[in-house]
């Protein structure tokens, strides 16, 4: 056999052997640089969403509907993941209660982590 | 009857070692060596499996560099911030002064409630890649607490838009790079 060389099957066999490693080691390589771009883009996400979340705490509650739906905190921290998007929801489930939600989108739009904060009147003074 | 199988043995070696002529037709193909298209396939697929992972390498190595550090997987220093965030929410003021220590971005000081009474905690930011807290309850010493590995923390004061006072609290990375950004506004007290 070995004076002969390889047969055909043999060589396809190695071929086939050597293809699926190389696959499964780019596949490899491509799915880590995928998961540690996100785990740092969740990261970063949402240290900007407990910001907005922090000022949004502090407003009166007479004033939520007056807000304007933008973010108010500097959004620097996630400059690596520009273009990207945040928006502020308001539902009013009851007169007595709002449900803001912060939502920050990115990677056009197919990527989004979001903070839901519930504020209730409480009749006094700004606690929660 | 052993002299004569070491013989027979003898000549089986030396027929298996017998010298190849390069042109013989009939030579074993492994004394011949390889011939210039079997070793011009054999490295052009290694060259290709070497670019691919000499060129994705590189493609991690340039996104990586992208990003901060993800300081907050550090357990010391996620445990930095949420101390301080404690600290903040249940301030009652920012002391200008307290023992040695000035009021400063480095040294921010923190007058917090607790349960039976009051402290005061330093926040020392000043020694590099090192946090330390100090508590004083009136004034005795409670508690130093250290954590090291650490970016270099920097606070400001932070005026959120309804007025009220704040702490803004950061860390970049060794390039420069924002990794930590949180403010902290103290919780309402009576």
């Amino acid at each position: 056999m070995r004076r002969r060389g390889f047969s055909l099957i043999e060589v396809l066999v190695s071929l086939g052997i050597l293809a699926i490693v190389i696959t499964t080691t780019i596949a490899m390589f491509a799915e880590r640089s995928r998961r540690l771009r996100q785990a740092h883009e969740v990261t970063l996400a949402y240290q900007a969403l407990a910001n907005e979340a922090e000022l949004w705490r502090r407003v009166d509650f007479k004033d939520i509907d007056a807000q304007p739906l933008t973010f108010r905190s500097d959004l620097t921290i996630i400059a690596p993941m520009t273009p990207y998007s945040a928006s502020v929801k308001i539902d009013t489930p009851r007169s007595d209660v709002r449900n803001i939600t912060l939502t920050i989108r990115w990677d056009t739009a197919q990527h989004a982590v979001s903070l839901a904060l519930a504020r209730a009147d409480t009749g006094g003074s700004n606690l929660w | 009857m052993v002299s004569g199988q070491r013989t027979a043995g003898s000549g089986q070696e030396s027929r298996r070692l017998a010298p190849c002529s390069l042109s013989a037709a009939r030579c074993p193909l492994r004394l011949r060596g390889y011939s210039l298209i079997e070793i011009s396939v054999t490295l052009a697929i290694f060259g290709i499996f070497l670019f691919i992972v000499v060129s994705l390498t590189a493609e991690m190595r340039r996104n990586e560099k992208r990003w901060p550090i993800n300081f907050m997987a550090h357990p010391d220093i996620s445990a930095v911030v949420s101390r301080l965030r404690r600290d903040v929410y249940d301030s009652k003021y920012f002391p200008d002064g307290w023992q040695s220590y000035s009021q400063s971005n480095e040294t921010p000081i923190i007058y917090t409630i607790t349960p039976a009474s009051g402290e005061t905690i330093v926040w020392d930011f000043r020694t590099p890649g090192q946090v330390t807290r100090h508590a004083w309850t009136s004034n005795q010493p409670q508690t130093d607490w250290t954590a090291r590995g650490t970016p270099t923390f920097t606070t400001e004061k932070y005026d959120a838009p309804n007025g009220q006072k704040g702490i803004r609290v950061t860390a970049t990375d060794d390039k420069g790079k924002l990794a930590i950004d949180q403010i902290l506004i103290p919780r309402p007290h009576d």
